[in-house]
């Protein structure tokens, strides 16, 4: 009797260590094996299947298509849309991968999962992923993603050109579109204006603040009135940083820093010295807080996604101040990130996808409610058009302000160009490295310094100073 | 082997395999997860071996190279690996030594008979608590909590003693205070515990030999107690200074992964973690952990000799 019971135990010790060690060592494999294949299933984080099993196979066989629809982002901004503004087809089910894109954690994850694409399960696989103008390129300008003039989106006549340009190749094959377009704007406090300016009317405004002279003049008078120009340091990189004339590496891959981004080095510098902008990040509570109806801060910049999907404390019942803004062009032409819908290769829905795509540029119906429901400014220059003439359009936000004509009259002016598949981490790592600088924390050196040696630890292959 | 079982005179050399049998769990686990992961991140270390946007570069066998890399110089004249290896000790050193000082105050306390503190298992259960919360939801508590907008600096700005928020995730020897209080919180209560049953395991006859003798508490303290616990305050010392070198999640959360203020808070192991996020540098990633590895190994040895040497001495002179 004990004879068999000590059997049976060591069997049972051997047996859980080896299960133990089992699932113990694929962690340590993933660090230590130079081919990440064993993360696959990361990429599964599978919410619950809804359609009955039955009903979804007899409708998937139909199509002959995937009965899982995977799409992968950063937020929940478009799985709005998507949920309100697409029907799915019947017995398809969509699934969401959602990883908030800070420090690149959405770019690690989508890479994990678009590597693995060949060998995945078909209903693992991406059928669609979100990109931001950021990293765009990285995605469009690779293997991963696919021509999606052969799926059946063709139709570009309505959407505005750096769209187009931004998803495609370089060579000019087309792998994804947007379905909104992004003109940024400056974003001002309508009674803040009034006290510093004399006016609050947007023309008059834009008059006051055409030039990067002028926006340094008013925000000495901004002080000197107890208000700041802008809520924080980094502000106004984006209306520098797409005005460059040249891309953050050049063709030998040594870091370059644009006369555009030297010239927002400037501005900041005088910025912080003098007290016109706050310490805080561009995402950071400091800055949000500024919105709240007891805001000293009259500016912001940013497109029509910022300000209604960005700027909640703003539009807080009790404590913003919805109704005490509008926007004008400012100092320079730019625009601002903006959602792109990619097509992976290897996807097994692509007629799904091509729908999906067509439907969000060019089914006027929908890019209407866009606008009309969701403040977007659509990426159809027909309905964009509709509403820029219509004189009884205007945004609540706004004061009652047609945003659409304004931004319609801006994209004109928005250029495609410089960008590399480097760009949202050196971006990110600029503003981090100076913000400390900004702060006191460490010299301008040091600051740099240190944003060189992030860039050494990021991206191996870029040769810094 | 049911017959060796069955065979009265073999049956020590059963027992024998018996034994070997029980313990071989261990060594299966022992290497699958932790002999054959060290050897593939050094070999690992030898090439180089990331990831350029979608495309991999490597791997291609290199030698030493990332070694020498990772000891020369960076942008700012300064060794990486050596600075952050310098963060690390200072880190740990901050947080480890109240950590030790106050769980051996409070161990002696709770295990001695004539303070018979009431409600013990209720004290020991409180002090142990802070260590069930995840340490990143830990992390994420005291970042809201200090944070420029955060409940602190409200206190501090309605009580009229600051005029401006202070940024302490901003201020050197502040980061470094927060992140040492709360490795304290979370680990001096499981020290306690440990050093307790410690404590509990020395014979009490000797407490009661040296009181009789005329020895008064910090006597005590220092002649019978801390020579008898020293085997279990060296294993303690030596667990709590691997698990500092390895410190990560704590500083990682609380600074965004960046080592505020100008990297001063920044460890190995996020050092070693820049390297792998966004470009999968195994070549690097793995020279840093074959760094930290033999850094661990060789600290461990010298704490576990120079302690366990001066312990062994006084035991050879009660001999005489």
């Amino acid at each position: 009797m004990k004879k068999q019971l000590s059997v049976i135990l060591s069997v049972i010790t051997v047996a859980a260590a080896l299960a133990a060690c089992g699932g113990g060592s694929s962690a340590p494999a993933t660090t230590a094996a130079p081919a990440p294949e064993t993360t696959a299933a990361a990429a599964t984080e599978a919410p619950a299947t809804e359609a009955p099993a039955a009903e979804t196979e007899a409708a998937a066989e139909e199509s002959g298509e995937g009965k899982v629809f995977n799409i992968y982002a950063w937020n929940e901004e478009f799985k709005g849309f998507f949920e309100k503004y697409y029907q799915v087809p019947d017995g398809v089910t969509v699934e969401w991968h959602i990883t908030p894109s800070d420090n690149g954690a959405y770019q690690q994850k989508l890479d994990e999962a678009l590597l693995n694409q060949e060998n995945a399960d078909p209903d693992e696989k991406v059928d669609m992923f979100l990109a931001e103008a950021d990293y765009i390129v990285k995605y469009a300008d690779d293997a991963a993603t696919q021509d999606i003039t052969a799926l059946g989106v063709d139709d570009f006549s309505n959407t505005y050109n750096y769209t187009v340009q931004a998803a495609s190749d370089a060579d000019g094959v087309v792998k994804g579109v947007s379905f909104q377009c992004c003109p940024s704007a400056l974003i001002y406090r309508r009674s803040i204006a009034e006290d510093v300016l004399g006016t609050s009317e947007p023309d008059e405004v834009q008059e006051l603040l055409n030039s990067w002279d002028k926006f340094n003049a008013v925000a000495k008078d901004a002080k000197d009135k107890g208000y700041y120009m802008t809520a924080s340091f980094a502000e106004t990189y984006r209306v520098f940083s797409n005005n460059c004339t040249s891309p953050w590496v050049d063709a030998d891959n040594n870091l370059q820093f644009d006369p555009q981004i030297e010239a927002w080095i400037e501005q900041t510098d005088d910025f912080i010295a003098n007290e016109y902008t706050l310490t805080a990040g561009i995402w950071d509570d400091e800055k949000n807080k500024q919105m709240f109806a007891d805001g000293k801060t009259m500016c912001f910049f940013g497109p029509a996604w910022y300000f209604n999907f960005c700027m909640g404390n703003a539009q807080d019942p009790e404590k913003g101040c919805s109704g005490d803004w509008a926007i004008c062009e400012g100092p320079a032409a730019h625009f601002w990130g903006g959602t792109w819908l990619m097509a992976p290769a290897g996807t097994d829905n692509p007629t799904m996808l091509a729908d999906i795509m067509n439907t969000f540029i060019n089914d006027e119906d929908v890019c209407s409610k866009l606008v009309e429901n969701e403040a977007q400014f659509s990426n159809n220059q027909a309905v964009n058009k509709k509403f820029a003439e219509n004189p009884d359009y205007g945004s609540e936000f706004l004061g009652g302000q047609n945003d659409v004509a304004v931004f319609s009259a801006m994209t004109d002016n928005i250029k495609w160009e410089n960008h590399t598949i480097y760009d949202q981490l050196l971006n990110e790592g600029l503003q981090n490295s100076l913000q400390e600088y900004y702060k006191g924390v460490s010299d301008k050196e040091t600051a740099l310094k240190n944003f060189y040696n992030y860039v050494n630890e990021t991206y191996p292959s870029i040769i810094t100073p | 082997m049911s017959k060796n079982v069955k065979n009265p005179k073999s049956r020590g050399v059963s027992n024998a395999k018996w034994g070997y049998l029980f313990i071989l769990p261990f060594f299966i686990a022992y290497i699958c997860c932790t002999l054959i992961p060290q050897v593939m991140t050094f070999y690992n270390s030898l090439f180089m071996n990331y990831r350029d946007g979608l495309k991999q570069i490597g791997p291609k066998f290199v030698g030493l190279q990332n070694y020498v890399a990772l000891f020369s110089q960076d942008n700012s004249g300064s060794v990486g690996i050596l600075k952050y290896f310098g963060n690390t000790i200072i880190l740990w050193l901050m947080g480890a030594i109240p950590q030790i000082v106050v769980a051996l105050l409070l161990a002696v306390f709770f295990t001695s008979y004539r303070l018979n503190i009431k409600g013990q298992q209720f004290f020991k259960t409180v002090i142990y608590m802070p260590n069930l919360i995840m340490a990143s939801a830990f992390s994420m508590l005291f970042f809201t909590l200090f944070s420029p907008v955060g409940p602190v600096n409200q206190v501090l700005i309605a009580s009229g003693w600051v005029d401006k928020a202070v940024d302490f995730l901003n201020i050197k020897i502040s980061v470094r205070v927060l992140v040492s209080l709360m490795n304290f919180l979370m680990w001096f209560g499981n020290t306690t515990i440990l050093l307790m049953a410690g404590i509990q395991g020395i014979d009490q006859t000797l407490f009661e030999a040296a009181q009789i003798d005329g020895a008064n508490s910090t006597q005590v303290f220092f002649r019978v107690t801390m020579p008898l616990l020293r085997p279990i305050l060296v294993y303690t010392v030596i667990t709590a200074m691997i698990g500092g070198l390895q410190m990560f999640d704590v500083p990682q959360i609380l600074t965004k992964g960046k080592g505020t203020p100008n990297r001063a808070s920044m460890t190995l192991v996020m050092y070693l973690n820049n390297y792998l996020t966004t470009s999968k540098n195994y070549g690097m990633a793995g020279a840093v952990s074959v760094v930290l590895f033999i850094i661990s190994a060789a600290l461990s040895l010298i704490v576990y000799n120079s302690l366990s040497s001066q312990y062994r001495k006084p035991k050879r002179h009660r001999k005489y």
